[in-house]
């Protein structure tokens, strides 16, 4: 299972609950305001980091980009559109939001 | 005695269309020369952050609206301390010169408009 989260995670649990849901190993990708989480140095970094122990961490990079998210997390993987697409291809996609 | 309104904006950039009908809507309001004060809180802290490069989406950087706004006689800005905090950020990460205020300024500010429009 591919997830992806699209909602800030200051706005919004969805990362938070995603966590007690999603199966390890299972990656989740970071898109639109979901980004948000990627960023290195607020207080969501905790979140992130719970993440990255159990699950592949996505961003994607031209939402990153827009909301001028320029340090992140260390361990997530920021991807194009490309790599968005690879996601989908493999896994059977639910979409967190 | 003029009306005094407030935009509050709580939402982040390009997720959601409320900031960019927000900065619409203070150049829609401004025209009426009201007196006129722009509150970040909450993700809405993320709207006037500098270095925005939302081309890649097809759209144009919102915190470059927001300096401008001056010239329309919106100067009044202030962006709440803990939501900046919070997300790691300082009021030299943003593109406007806002006052940076505490959670009882900012219901001070809010509590001083006759009118508080919500983005």
């Amino acid at each position: 299972m591919l997830y992806t989260v699209n909602a800030s995670p200051t706005s919004s649990r969805s990362l938070e609950t995603l966590l007690r849901i999603a199966a390890a190993g299972d990656p989740i990708l970071l898109l639109e305001d979901g980004v948000h989480a990627a960023r290195a140095g607020a207080a969501t970094e905790r979140l992130a980091r719970e993440a990255l122990a159990a699950h592949p961490v996505y961003a994607l990079g031209p939402d990153l980009r827009a909301r001028a998210i320029n340090m992140i997390v260390e361990g997530i993987n920021v991807i194009g559109y490309d790599g968005f697409v690879e996601l989908v291809e493999k896994h059977t996609v639910v979409p967190w939001v | 005695m003029s009306a005094r309104v407030a935009f509050l904006m709580r939402h982040s950039p390009y997720g959601t269309v409320y900031p960019a009908e927000g900065l619409r809507a203070i150049m829609g309001t401004a025209v009426f020369e009201m007196d006129i004060v722009v509150v970040f809180v909450d993700d809405g802290v993320f709207v006037p952050l500098k270095g925005q490069r939302p081309g890649e989406l097809d759209m144009k950087s919102l915190a470059d609206g927001f300096p401008g706004l001056a010239d329309v006689g919106v100067k009044d800005f202030y962006v709440h301390e803990e939501s900046l905090a919070e997300r790691g950020l300082a009021a030299s990460d943003l593109a406007v010169n806002a006052e940076v205020a505490s959670s009882a300024r900012i219901a001070e500010v809010l509590a001083g408009c006759s009118t508080v429009l919500p983005f």
